[in-house]
């Protein structure tokens, strides 16, 4: 049972979805993420285990290798991809209630900036770490965190801008936030983004790379 | 118009050139890759309105860049209909996305997209500007993006990701198809008198690292800006990477292998350019690199200190030219772009 939720967590890991996929071109015709889950599921593996110990496990050492360097986005998004093609046959244990997410984040690239690769990659890596994501897109408003806060109680909020001139938006969203939920925790990313900007506005954090925030909160 | 004038200044190209053989030019130099239309309005002391003269835009440009001190005047590809590869609807505010307007997303989209020609387009700006040049002064001229921007929004970003690691012959294609065409327009563009140097503008950095894994670069990107790189050299002008973000990891495939005379576009988050000076200032040129925040939220007088201290080192070692860390858009405030480029004044 050990071997095939390591071997998972490495499919993962090497972005390889499925058995006609030619990726990685050493596993060319192997089996991928999608037929390894499915057998892990056929042989009576606890879904949580099979989440937890393969998948989870391997987007975290492709999350870790992309903080050190050692990997780059293609990379995250072809490991996300074998995830995926893997969770869809654990979804009917998601939908059972067997498998319990971690929480809740919502995450939004600011009013003004357009700009969502960066946003993109946090999601896939909360994702791969067991978290619900409520993606709002980019050009957000401070209304629209609002009201998604309202529709997921006990979220967290992550906020991203490109720009300088877009950045100083994180400030009046922020604002807006904590006067209509002051408990809500928000987190702020992106190029010109930097702790003491976010110490500056009174953000709960700053992270330069996604799989740090994924650790940290 | 803006009341600023550059003491004693007389256009010379001659000066840009030693900066790029990492000489020490005469006097205090400055580069900057564009600015916007309101500073170019302010700059120049021309007027746009009611001219038949399919040239005037470029006078009024030339006419700015001199009006500020600079021995030459940018010439962007997007100025120009020379070429340009047509594009999706693409979102635009302050930001767009890299994902926005891809076309092409499969090898249906690929045979189906109209490639442009690049020697059909119109390059007679670059012959007949020849005339209003003031003497001394020249052009440095671009294409409409680069190899890995172009492709980045023919295909978009996640797109183009997978279809690297998914579908080899078709990124090949992809690549090879754009590559060309932007070998071309430089192999025009390059030989003629008004233009002084080329720049290649190719952003290939994240904050944090490369777009695109370094191998993947130097498989499908940089083997055509090595030839791009050669054929501006055989022209016998210089050339000039503007890339932006982190690409410290293939800044040795930028001098040694594609062999780029200077590199424009540096951010204080990612390499400093008084860092970059320190860590390749005696391999390669280095252009500009007054940080885009830096400039945007810093007073005159902070903006002005660091404008020094660059100067002082320009005219102390050579190889560096003052500038922005990027180029001039709008929301820099004039004043700011006015405290950077008059600073020279100070050194004469």
């Amino acid at each position: 049972m050990l071997d095939i939720l390591e071997k998972l967590a490495k499919l993962v890991e090497a972005g390889k979805i499925d058995k006609n996929s030619p990726f990685p071109p050493a596993l060319k015709g192997q089996d991928g993420a999608d037929e390894l889950t499915a057998q892990a599921v056929e042989m009576g593996i606890n879904p949580q285990e099979i989440l937890n110990d393969g998948l989870i496990k391997g987007m975290n050492t492709i999350g870790e290798k992309f903080s050190r360097g050692e990997a780059y986005i293609p990379n995250m998004l072809i490991s996300a991809k074998a995830m995926n093609a893997a969770m869809v046959h654990l979804e009917p244990f998601f939908k059972g209630g067997n498998i319990q997410s971690k929480g809740t984040v919502i995450l939004g690239t600011v009013q003004g900036d357009l700009h969502d690769i960066g946003k993109n990659l946090v999601a896939l890596i909360l994702q791969g770490a067991g978290w619900k994501i409520v993606d709002l897109g980019t050009d957000v408003t401070a209304d629209k965190f609002i009201k998604a806060i309202h529709e997921n109680q006990n979220a967290l909020v992550g906020m991203s801008a490109l720009l300088t001139t877009t950045m100083v938006n994180m400030e009046g969203i922020l604002k807006t936030i904590r006067t209509n939920t002051p408990n809500t925790k928000v987190y702020i990313g992106g190029a010109p983004v930097s702790q003491a900007y976010a110490d500056s506005i009174g953000a709960d954090g700053y992270f330069a790379d996604p799989f740090t925030f994924a650790k940290s909160i | 118009m803006i009341e600023y004038k550059r003491k004693n200044f007389k256009p010379d190209f001659e000066n840009l050139l030693k900066i790029i053989e990492r000489k020490i030019p005469d006097r205090p130099t400055l580069f900057e890759f564009a600015m916007n239309d309101r500073v170019i309005g302010k700059l120049s002391d021309m007027a746009l309105d009611n001219t038949t003269d399919r040239l005037a835009s470029f006078k009024r440009l030339i006419d700015a860049f001199q009006n500020a001190g600079y021995d030459y005047t940018t010439i962007s590809g997007w100025r120009t209909n020379t070429l340009a590869f047509p594009k999706g609807d693409i979102k635009k505010k302050a930001s767009h996305s890299l994902n926005d307007g891809n076309i092409i997303t499969d090898w249906e989209s690929y045979h189906g997209y109209s490639w442009p020609d690049a020697e059909s387009g119109d390059y007679y700006l670059y012959e007949k500007l020849k005339d209003y040049l003031p003497e001394g002064m020249k052009i440095i001229t671009s294409s409409n993006g680069g190899v890995l921007e172009n492709v980045i929004d023919l295909v978009g970003f996640e797109n183009l990701s997978m279809m690297t690691m998914l579908d080899d012959e078709l990124t090949t294609n992809i690549f090879n198809a754009v590559g060309s065409r932007l070998l071309k327009f430089y192999e025009i563009v390059a030989p003629f008198d008004t233009v002084g140097a080329c720049i290649v503008n190719d952003d290939w950095g994240f904050k944090n690292q490369t777009m695109f894994e370094p191998a993947m670069l130097r498989r499908w990107v940089f083997p055509w800006h090595k030839k791009i790189v050669e054929a501006v050299h055989q022209a016998g002008k210089k050339a000039i990477l503007h890339s932006c973000g982190q690409v410290q990891a293939v800044m040795n495939d930028i001098i040694d292998d594609m062999g780029f005379d200077a590199k424009h576009s540096f951010e204080d988050q990612i390499t400093p350019v008084e860092q970059a000076l320190e860590l390749w200032g005696d391999r390669i040129a280095i252009l500009g690199g007054i940080d885009m925040d830096f400039l945007a939220r810093k007073s005159p007088r902070e903006i002005q200190q660091r404008s020094k201290q660059l100067l002082e080192f320009q005219l102390a070692k050579g190889g560096y030219a003052l500038g922005s860390g990027n180029s001039i858009p709008d929301y820099i405030p004039d004043e700011n772009y006015l405290a950077m480029i008059s600073t020279v004044n100070l050194l004469y």
